[in-house]
Parts: structure tokens; C-alpha cells; sequence
């Protein structure tokens, strides 16, 4: 492993920028994401930074179940993320449409249909705690040693 | 007239300032905003169409998933709807017990709506304290109704579960730190020369106008109509002597503090019935039958409506369901936005009217 990529590995694992795009959830999975950001959870003592701009994300968290008005919109978000990336599927939702994928509804689960999904929390919604640890056992998967996996 | 407008801007629907996905597009003269559009239709999931032909116990289920953040009220209608409907009676310790939870939510989600707020004009350090407050509230609900968000608390006839050993010694202690808290939280709010800059005359909703629109809860009762609080009508509230808070000035700053009041008004209620709770059953039973009703409860965004149609084995054959938020986020286009100074305080006066998506669309 060369010096930069080590300085690299070390820069990434200290400075997680999250995304969250919600694509018809409930609202209860987003408000538990918010919750992270609260002094009791403090998610960026992790170094987890939640911005909400695709362009400087590494970690895109898509909640809820995929409504029509996302069809080629989720792919746009995803495909203005800047490598390494990683998606997150968090709540019942995205993972399988929950309650909401009966007969005569509107939405088109799952959301790896879609994008690639990297992990998926289950949860009606899932707390914070958990969300957490997702981001945080994906995310040396992903960004350690990216070029060095990628060649 | 020709309308000189020299840009139209588009913000959302992935907005850093926005939890959920809705495009407002601002016609602008510089960056004087002429006249706002709000675009909805990113979080359609078709709730009422899967809902019909359904039986009743699946229905709550899904009644409670209309909005993840104020999910006890809509619990709490609908089975109150199906309780009026085939006249099923409710214990009285479950109709305390149903006012605590509803409280609860109520202020987690006005603490949420003000954090939201601060959130966005910047005001970092107050946003985090009301986002630490809240989860005192939501342990508070959790150790009552067992979730922290969709509990499905609230059943025909009753209440899934009693207080349990000193639930209610907890519930006090957590509530005097509330009040504490939330009282030097308002001060800071109210004095705060920077917030008042931001927040003071802007996004002005008058009386007039928020009749026009339709306004409810609390973007109403910031503009002085305090008479549009659902909470009036309801037997268990009418029983503890509710009064609604309100104020005349209409402004972001007059939303704020009303959701603020509000909070503290709330724990004013839990208090009394914490001290009216007596020994008894919480669960009664009894199974919804046929028959057809309206019925309004009062979320913590405003008036939301529930018609109900169902047959002998309690299938709902029609449902249709009224959120507050499609009246406040009409008046918010049309009547707060306009005017607006600059674009910094539109998505500012959107966040103040505290609109929920996830409910306007379902």
C-alpha cells in the first residue's frame, strides 16, 4: 500500500458526508434520521456530516418506498455522487415496500431496482442507534483501499 | 397589467433546508419574491386506495403511516371515528391516558417544526438544544407506548397498555425538566436580537387572508384565530378546561412562538391528567360495524378530517382523509410568500409553517 493511499484511507474514514433523499417514506424514518444529528446521538462525533448535497456526498441514505414522481430522479442524485459511494436503504420501505406494497398502490419497490443499494436497515422505522452503526460498518467496506480494490 | 418578473427560481426537491421532497418555484424582481408555486406529487404512495376494501385492523396500521411524525393523532381519530361510529364506550382512565400520549407527540412534533426552524435561519446553537429536548419527550413516549414513532397506542374501546410501576413518577420528573428547559429555550427565542431579524415581519399571514386560505392550527392561531383549535370539541379536553393559545402578529416569529406556547400549554395538560387518573380498566373491547361518519381531531399542524364507510364485518368500503397541511401550505404560497424580501426567508417561511409532505400527499 503506498503512503497515499494510506493518507487517503485515514482522510475517509475521519470525514463521512451523508445524503438523505427521502423517496415516499412515511416521514418516520426521516425524522429518525434527524434525530441522529441530536446531542444525545451526536453522529458527528463519528465524523458523519450530513449535508443533503449529492455533489459532496459518500453516502447516499434513501428512505421510503419508490413513488412514480422519483422515476429517473433517484438515478440522477445517485449518478451525481462522486465516487467511492455507497447507498444505504433505511426503514421496511425501500427494503420491501412495507404495508404500502398492496394491491391498487402507487409505488414500485424495492429500491435496488433502482440504484445499488450497499446495506439496508430494517425497521418500522429503526432507530437511530442503528442507523448509525449502518453508516459506520459500511463505510470502511467501501472507502478503505478504493483505488487499490478498484484496479 | 404586464408582470415584470426577471427570473424564476426554482428550490428543492432535494433542499438542504427541507426534510422532505416539495418544489416551491419563486417568480422573483431581483430577489423580491412576486409570487410563489408550490409542486407537489414526490411522495404520492396512494395510502386511501390500498386502505379500501381492507379490514379495520389493517387500516389503523395504515392510518398510523400516514405521517411518521404526528402518528398518534391519526390512531387516535380514526378509532375515535369507529368508536362514535358504532358507539363503543372508552374507559375514563383510556381517555386520560389517550390525551397524555397525544400531548407527547404533540410536543415532540412542535419541538421538531422549531428546530426545523432555527435549523434553517441558521440558529444552529438553539436548534440542537430544542433536538436534545425532544428526546426526553420521545423516551417519555416510548416508555408508555412501547415505539418511539408508530406506536399504535390506541384501540377501539381503549389503550393497548396501563402506566406501569412509576410511569407516572418518570412522566413528572421528565416533564418539570421539560418545562424548565423549554421556558429558558423560549426566552432565548423571544429576545434573541439576531432571530428577531429574521423572524419579526416577515412572511406576514393576516387574519383576513388565513380565513381566505383556510389556515389551521397553529399558522392560524398565530394570526388570531384561536377558534380553529379541534381540541375545543372533544369531550376528554372539554372535561380538563383547555384554553388554545394564540397571537395577533401572523409573522414567522408569531408561528414560532405560538408552537413554543403550545409545548408548555401541553405539559399544563399531561399534569392534569396525570392528577384526575384513577384506578380502573383501560380496555372495554368492542368491534366496529357498519356505518358512515365524519370526524375531525386536531393534529399538531391543525384540523384533520377522517369519513369513514364501512360494512357489518368492519371492512372500510370508502375512506377519505383531510390533512392540515394542504390548507397551511396553501396559505403559505399564497399569502406569506408573497412579498417576501429575499430568497434566504422563503425557504424559512415555508419551514415556519411547519408543512408535513408525507401528510399532504399520503
Amino acid at each position: 500500500m503506498t503512503l497515499l493511499q494510506a493518507v487517503k484511507n485515514f482522510v475517509r474514514s475521519k470525514s463521512i458526508h451523508v445524503c438523505y433523499v427521502d423517496v415516499g417514506s412515511c416521514n418516520g424514518c426521516d425524522i429518525e434520521v434527524l434525530a441522529c444529528l441530536s446531542p444525545r446521538y451526536d453522529i458527528e462525533q463519528y465524523g458523519i456530516y450530513v449535508h443533503n448535497n449529492p455533489r459532496e456526498a459518500d453516502i447516499l441514505l434513501v428512505i421510503g418506498a419508490f413513488t412514480p414522481g422519483w422515476e429517473d430522479k433517484l438515478r440522477m442524485i445517485w449518478e451525481k455522487i462522486p465516487d467511492p459511494k455507497a447507498a444505504i436503504a433505511i426503514g421496511n420501505c425501500p427494503i420491501s415496500g412495507c404495508l404500502f406494497d398492496r394491491p391498487h398502490t402507487l409505488i414500485d419497490p424495492p429500491a435496488a431496482k433502482h440504484i445499488p443499494i450497499a446495506a439496508q436497515v430494517p425497521g418500522c422505522p429503526p432507530r437511530p442507534t442503528e442507523i448509525i452503526s449502518a453508516v459506520l460498518s459500511v463505510a470502511p467496506l467501501v472507502f478503505r483501499d478504493y483505488e487499490v480494490a478498484k484496479r | 397589467m404586464k408582470r415584470t418578473v426577471d427570473v424564476s427560481i426554482p428550490l428543492g426537491p432535494v433542499h438542504p433546508c427541507f426534510k422532505e421532497p416539495a418544489r416551491i418555484k419563486c417568480e422573483t424582481r431581483g430577489e423580491y419574491v412576486i409570487a410563489a408555486e408550490v409542486e407537489l406529487g414526490y411522495m404520492k404512495k396512494g395510502i386511501e386506495r390500498i386502505m379500501r376494501g381492507r379490514p379495520w385492523q389493517e387500516v389503523m396500521f395504515l392510518a398510523e403511516r400516514v405521517c411518521g411524525i404526528c402518528s398518534v393523532i391519526h390512531n387516535m381519530v380514526y378509532i375515535e371515528a369507529l368508536e362514535a361510529m358504532t358507539s363503543i364506550p372508552v374507559p375514563e382512565r383510556a381517555a386520560l391516558l389517550r390525551v397524555i400520549v397525544n400531548e407527547l407527540d404533540r410536543m415532540q412534533s412542535h419541538i421538531l417544526a422549531n428546530f426545523s426552524y432555527c435549523y434553517t435561519i441558521e440558529h444552529e446553537t438553539l436548534a440542537m438544544y430544542l433536538l436534545d429536548i425532544r428526546e426526553r419527550v420521545m423516551d417519555e413516549l416510548e416508555r408508555i407506548t412501547g415505539a418511539r414513532v408508530t406506536c399504535a397506542y390506541i384501540v377501539p374501546g381503549g389503550v393497548r397498555f396501563d402506566l406501569r410501576g412509576e410511569d407516572d413518577l418518570h412522566l413528572r420528573a421528565a416533564l418539570a425538566i421539560i418545562e424548565e428547559e423549554m421556558t429558558r429555550y423560549l426566552q432565548m427565542f423571544a429576545t434573541g436580537p439576531l432571530i428577531a431579524l429574521r423572524s419579526r415581519g416577515i412572511g406576514i399571514l393576516t387574519k383576513d387572508a388565513a380565513r381566505e386560505a383556510g389556515a389551521v392550527g397553529p399558522t392560524a392561531r398565530a394570526s388570531g384565530m384561536p377558534e380553529t383549535d379541534r381540541r375545543l370539541r372533544h369531550p376528554t379536553y372539554q372535561k380538563i378546561g383547555f384554553s388554545p393559545v394564540s397571537r395577533d402578529e401572523g409573522d414567522n416569529y408569531a408561528r414560532i412562538m405560538v408552537r413554543f406556547e403550545e409545548v408548555l400549554a401541553s405539559i399544563g395538560i399531561i399534569r392534569t391528567c396525570l392528577d384526575l387518573l384513577q384506578p380502573g380498566p383501560i380496555r372495554g373491547g368492542g368491534i366496529p360495524g357498519a356505518g358512515e361518519i365524519a370526524y375531525s381531531g386536531e393534529a399538531p399542524r391543525g384540523e384533520l378530517s377522517y369519513f369513514i364507510r364501512t360494512d357489518e364485518a368492519g371492512r372500510v368500503l370508502d375512506i377519505s382523509i383531510q390533512t392540515p397541511s394542504i390548507m397551511n401550505i396553501e396559505a403559505c404560497c399564497h399569502a406569506m410568500l408573497v412579498g417576501v424580501a429575499s430568497l434566504a426567508d422563503v425557504s424559512s417561511t415555508f419551514v415556519s409553517a411547519d408543512p408535513c409532505i408525507a401528510c399532504t400527499e399520503r
